[in-house]
């Protein structure tokens, strides 16, 4: 009798076909429950207890937000530090900081910000990578943006940007305007502020270390 | 339908998915091309169509194109498969002038509206602002009516006709394929949530269903087109479903290197993704060998005739399996390990990998499918290229390739200056933006989309004319 | 042995990130989970097509 090699016969591969996928997707929804537990949103008490969260909670708006280099992951991580007022606040309870943060959230959406910038490094390659935009140097006390609003806090000068983008010509390439109301850059600040403290594995490297030596320009 | 050899309403459905998809496909690349303009001369259409828009309609109008030449290469092959006329044929037109209209509707909301308040009627009534997947939640429904319908008539038709290995593969692969639309329907306020199940969709689509889709397609064009034996083309389809769901569904992995989400992500997202190019290559030889096999049955038989039923089709079918490798293998291996992500993730380095395999993996053999149901349409034995097929292929190919080493070398500026050395600020942005290769490689991407958008115009022409013309044998 | 057992470094213990216990461990073991099951399928089929054969 010809024996007929398994390596070529149909069947063996149609189930080893239906074995991999099968089992990879039941990997696949069990790694997504370990995973949605860790990235679930912090609350209140988190914030206050000190519990480290993945991605905060809302009222991560009343603290200062630095990005440090962790020596046991040996990236940086964002750290959550003492009270830092937020458009002059610094007491915004669970209820008011997670309504500015969905509006922020929203906004980021039916503005289209990802179809430019891109967020957590997904969206569009046109504009800044907006992950850590809250912590960037250009924006701070001595930065260009900031002094080119003419406002003294790194929220208000956001604010300011975002509501009348085209006024202020910081690249050939602008930001266009987008029918941001005052109240709806107030949310999108925020939400950037909260994104900036989600920890993303030390994603940017080295934001802000950096400045300048740059060849060949 | 006048002069339509078609007796098959299944395959008259066809055509007509494949007419919207061309159309789409043009549209596609006039969008492209506009935002293309606004890298090298940014004032262009500012604050009338920004660059937001005509990359949303750019990289939509690609997702759709796509969707429909998918749904009418199934509906084209399906009583060829099957051996009977598809299940619901009426309900499948009735779902076809639904989803065009929808799609119709969508595209001018986004042009004409553009960007609403920042409230859940933004997200209901004009665009949900999440990259490829931004048709507003309305549509959403409308799409899983759709799809479902769709997928219905393919199980109906599956279980009552002959279930071939080809259609098993397919019915398994467009449920899933539909199902994994509905996890990108939901709004969160955490957007680590929101991109954890956005590449669900994105991901699961392109580097699983969409792959095993293609490689179920691949298989139904040799046998039809060089008539390749079904046993050995069927054992390579489960070997390569085998492997595209073996190392496509971890592989979602890479991923969530960054987006908030556990570090052994890194882990499982490095290995399973850096095997996702081995069942291209796979897919690149089946069809290779099997080319040569029947080539060389034929000359073994003394007869000097080339096997192929249908040259353009099958350039076009060739150009897939290669540039499935090369775009989404190559490209994609490229920067798929985190210790090189971390610096080439969000950069144009990635955009020239999206060029490159969206057009290789998908384009090519969509626009092959558009051929066969042009010979079958004009009752042609074998279809030969024309003057406009030689054009189109050339200029389409010679474009894209040309677009993504564009983008590659503006790559290099946006990973080595914007991110290793000035640390991804925006001021390291911008320096980026500045430099010579950056600028340059806008440059000739947008002369190279040129090249692009001329070809389409030959294929359009030539998909139009060629079943008219008298070089083929009918 | 200290360098080849690493302590745990993600933020937050779990199932997945005790098995990543450094470069590869959990992607190797989850490989071989998916793969040696293949060697039974592989035994199963022979054993099939040696009845068919006789």
């Amino acid at each position: 009798m010809a024996k007929k090699s398994v390596w070529s016969d149909n069947r063996f591969w149609q189930r080893t076909a239906a074995w991999i996928t099968g089992f990879a997707s039941i990997l696949l929804i069990w790694l997504t429950f370990d995973t949605n537990a860790q990235i679930a949103m912090g609350n209140d008490s988190d914030l206050k207890n000190g519990v480290t969260k993945r991605v905060p909670g809302p009222t991560v708006i009343n603290y200062k937000i630095t990005y440090e280099m962790d020596k046991k992951r040996q990236h940086e991580v964002p750290v959550i530090g003492e009270k830092e007022k937020f458009f002059g606040r610094d007491d915004y309870s669970e209820e008011e900081a997670t309504e500015l943060l969905h509006l922020g959230k929203l906004g980021s959406q039916s503005k289209n910000c990802m179809n430019c910038h891109t967020l957590l490094g997904n969206g569009a390659y046109y504009a800044p990578d907006l992950t850590k935009a809250w912590l960037d140097p250009a924006w701070g006390p001595t930065g260009s943006m900031q002094a080119m609003t003419g406002k003294s806090t790194k929220e208000e000068a956001m604010a300011e940007f975002l509501q009348n983008p085209s006024q202020y010509p910081t690249h050939a390439r602008m930001m266009p305007n987008l029918g941001i109301t005052a109240e709806e850059a107030k949310g999108l600040v925020a939400f950037l502020k909260h994104m900036s403290s989600i920890d993303t594995n030390g994603f940017p490297r080295n934001f802000g270390k950096i400045q300048g030596a740059v060849n060949g320009k | 339908m006048a002069n339509s050899y078609l007796t098959s309403e299944s395959k008259k459905l066809a055509t007509w998915y494949f007419t919207v998809a061309a159309t789409l496909f043009g549209a596609q690349l006039l969008f492209g091309l506009v935002a293309a303009i606004q890298y090298v001369i940014p004032g262009f259409l500012f604050e009338i169509l920004d660059f937001s828009v005509a990359r949303m309609l750019h990289i939509n109008a690609l997702v759709v194109w796509m969707v429909f030449a998918m749904f009418g290469a199934v509906y084209w092959l399906l009583p060829d498969e099957t051996g009977i006329e598809t299940v619901g044929i009426e309900v499948g037109k009735l779902l076809f002038w639904i989803f065009t209209a929808a799609v119709t509707v969508v595209v001018l909301v986004y042009l004409f509206i553009q960007v609403g308040p920042a409230d859940a009627t933004s997200i209901w009534f004009i665009h949900e602002g999440r990259e490829y997947i931004e048709a507003p939640r309305w549509a959403d429904i409308g799409i899983t009516v759709v799809a479902l319908g769709f997928v219905a008539n393919l199980f109906l038709t599956g279980m009552k006709g002959k279930r071939s290995g080809i259609v098993t593969v397919l019915m398994a692969d467009m449920i899933a394929f539909a199902g994994l639309y509905l996890t990108g329907m939901f709004y969160t306020d955490n957007i680590s949530v929101d991109q954890f199940w956005w590449w669900w969709v994105i991901h699961l689509w392109v580097e699983a269903t969409w792959e095993v889709y293609v490689g179920s397609i691949a298989a139904y064009g040799l046998i039809t087109m060089i008539g390749a034996h079904r046993q050995v083309v069927e054992m390579w389809l489960w070997i390569e479903v085998t492997m595209l769901f073996g190392s496509g569904i971890l592989g979602l992995g890479h991923h969530y290197f960054w987006i908030g989400t556990p570090e052994y992500w890194w882990e499982i997202g490095a290995l399973f993704s850096a095997l996702e190019p081995l069942p291209l290559v796979a897919m690149f030889i089946h069809v290779l060998y099997d080319w040569g096999k029947m080539q060389g049955e034929e000359s073994a038989k003394g007869l000097d005739r080339s096997v192929i039923t249908n040259k353009p089709a099958f350039t076009w079918f060739v150009l897939n399996a290669f540039g499935n490798f090369l775009g989404a293998g190559i490209w994609g291996f490229f920067h798929t390990l985190p210790q090189v992500n971390l610096y080439t993730h969000g950069t144009q380095f990635t955009s020239a990998h999206g060029h490159l395999a969206f057009f290789g993996a998908y384009a090519t053999i969509l626009i092959g499918m558009m051929y066969i149901a042009v010979q079958g349409k004009n009752g042609i034995k074998v279809l030969n290229n024309s003057t406009s097929t030689i054009f189109a292929t050339s200029m389409i190919v010679g474009g894209v390739v040309g677009m993504t080493v564009a983008l590659t070398v503006a790559g290099y500026s946006d990973v080595i200056i914007s991110r290793a050395q000035m640390g991804a600020t925006w001021a390291g942005y911008f320096d980026a933006q500045a430099t010579t290769w950056l600028t340059q490689g806008m440059v000739w991407r947008l002369i190279m989309g040129v090249v692009t958008f001329v070809g389409f115009f030959f294929l359009a022409k030539d998909l139009l004319t060629i079943g008219k013309s008298n070089i083929h044998v009918r | 042995m200290n360098a080849m057992f690493e302590p745990f470094v993600d933020v937050v213990p779990s199932f997945f990130g005790t098995l990543a216990q450094g470069p590869l461990t959990l992607t190797i073991f989850l490989h071989t989970v998916i793969v040696l099951p293949m060697f039974w399928i592989y035994k199963q089929e022979k054993a099939r097509l040696e009845q068919e054969g006789n």
